[in-house]
């Protein structure tokens, strides 16, 4: 479903992803890894559009997506989330995921203006819509509360369901896990197999090795800009090349 | 005398409301300041005249005219000019002061095209007063206050309960993950400078049967709604129009009372305290430290 031909993206001298190539079987979970600065955020922006990379291609569902816009690589399909959690965060938690179904719903800026009955009928559905989504990852009590008001968690939740509410066929979530308790992450290991199951392909960048290795089918290791290794959680934590990069960092 | 203040107040008030509500809308999506606002209303002002002047269209028809006029211009504003000098990376000060050699633009091009007299523009209503609370007042004044609270509620109905409204309120707080959720921040831009245009217009067209219409009216009135923006609290709505009533309130109540030379004093003297004592303005609006 996503597939990255021998890409590369410089930023004046620094080669900062260097030839990587990969490919996402559709309904998976996938794992991206590797040290520090390996590039992975980047790789990240890359694939969602706020980067065109240099060389190479990116193909997601058949479309090339270079040169692409975010808010069009969007409407194809692919959501994303933060490192930084990126919310609204004055607004309620509804209307962050509200946010999220833009791209579904279809009455422009005029008949918004004029309010016409189809409009209206429509916004209802989507503050339901928006509810159901709550619902997914329990947040629903909390609907009205201002989402710069939730826990670290709850906001990487709400993250999450904001990028699911545009029913991408690929989630690309970078480090969902990061500021949760043990608990959370408890609680997102389900959601993430419900995220599964609703037929959408994760892609996600972690460093809870747990969380990680219990969940995805499939991990691609990255060091300074190069693909390392790639393979079935087994495998990539016995490779002597990923040990070695890991232990060689610290 | 205290109605006829209120209501003098409150006629000048709502319209730097507007404009404000202009200033606020464009820094909340895109960090700068339009100077060009004022002029926005001499043009609406205008072009009210033109339409229900000159070429006698009913009163609706000029209105709905002269608000999707102004709202092509201000998005052509953006779009050809402050979108441009952004994507050279020009300083965010120069863009402002781009918006003000704008407003000089617009002055001067008025001046040329309508001339340098003060224009009539005929009456909504007849030329009969009506009677409020035992006081006889222009029903164009009671008109300019009921259409700005109209024009409130609608943006406020707009901004807060449509998904067009959410997705240009999402794109002002945060444009990068506006534009992950499939949002095209460009166009919710290039929207928020035609909507202050058109609101601004709207003021013009409201402004115009009561003082009538020349060059240099909404030169005042940019530079005390950018003030009342202030007071409100800077990118809110709300503060906007609240502000904007008290200033108005403020002013005319000097003139009223104390004497019309300290007018500007006095209101300008109070944006300074309150840039002293609450720089975030009454509605506590925190865009500015941000």
């Amino acid at each position: 479903m996503l597939k990255v031909n021998d890409v590369t993206l410089r930023f004046g001298g620094l080669t900062a992803v260097n030839h990587v190539s990969l490919e996402l079987k559709e309904g998976t979970i996938n794992g991206l890894i590797g040290p520090n600065g390996a590039g992975k955020t980047t790789f990240f922006n890359l694939i969602s559009g706020v980067y065109t990379p240099n060389e190479g291609e990116v193909i997601f569902n058949g479309i090339k997506l270079n040169g692409k816009k975010c808010y069009e690589i969007n409407r194809i399909g692919m959501s994303r989330t933060y490192q930084i959690i990126n919310l609204f965060k004055k607004m309620s938690v509804v209307e962050n995921v509200m946010v999220g179904l833009h791209p579904k719903l279809k009455s422009g800026f005029f008949s918004a203006i004029a309010r016409t009955g189809s409009q209206k009928k429509e916004e209802e559905a989507a503050r339901e819509k928006a509810y159901e989504w709550l619902d997914f990852v329990g947040l629903r009590s909390k609907a009205l509360d201002p989402a710069g008001s939730l826990s670290y968690g709850e906001q990487r939740l709400l993250e999450i369901v904001r990028g699911l509410a545009s029913n991408p066929k690929l989630i690309l979530l970078d480090e969902p896990a990061a500021g949760m308790n043990s608990k959370e992450k408890e609680e997102l290991d389900v959601i993430l197999r419900k995220i599964q199951k609703l037929g959408v392909t994760i892609l996600m960048i972690e460093h809870d090795m747990k969380l990680m290795m219990g969940i995805t089918d499939y991990i691609f290791v990255l060091n300074y800009g190069k693909k390392l290794a790639e393979g079935t959680p087994v495998e990539i934590q016995n490779n002597p090349d990923v040990i070695a990069a890991y232990l060689g960092e610290d | 005398m205290l109605i006829q203040v209120l209501i003098s107040g409150l006629v000048i008030g709502c319209v730097y409301g507007l404009i404000a509500l202009g200033y606020s809308l464009i820094y909340k999506a895109s960090g700068l300041m339009s100077f060009a606002q004022g002029d926005m209303l001499t043009l609406g002002a205008f072009l009210g005249y033109m339409f229900y002047g000159q070429l006698k269209l009913p009163f609706v028809v000029s209105l709905v005219c002269v608000m999707l006029c102004m709202f092509g211009l201000g998005q052509l504003l953006e779009r050809g000019i402050i979108r441009v000098l952004l994507k050279n990376n020009v300083l965010p000060v120069y863009i402002v002061l781009a918006t003000i050699a704008i407003s000089y633009i617009i002055q001067n091009a008025a001046m040329m095209i309508w001339g340098t007299q003060t224009l009539t523009f005929p009456p909504i209503f007849g030329s009969s007063l009506v009677e409020l609370f035992g006081v006889k007042v222009q029903p164009e004044a009671i008109f300019c206050i009921i259409m700005s609270v109209i024009c409130m509620l609608f943006l406020h109905v707009f901004m807060k309960y449509t998904r067009f409204g959410t997705a240009m309120r999402a794109a002002a707080m945060d444009p990068t993950a506006a534009r992950a959720c499939g949002i095209n921040t460009s166009f919710s831009t290039g929207v928020t400078w035609g909507l202050s245009a058109g609101v601004a217009a709207l003021g013009g067209m409201l402004l115009g049967p009561i003082y009538g219409v020349f060059t240099m009216l909404g030169a005042i009135i940019g530079r005390k709604g950018f003030s009342s923006a202030v007071i409100g609290g800077f990118g809110n709505m709300y503060g906007a129009m609240l502000g904007g009533i008290l200033l108005g309130l403020i002013e005319t109540g000097t003139s009223a009372y104390v004497s019309s030379a300290y007018k500007d004093m006095i209101s300008y003297s109070i944006l300074l305290i309150f840039l002293f004592v609450k720089p975030t303005g009454i509605f506590n609006e925190q865009a500015i430290t941000e």
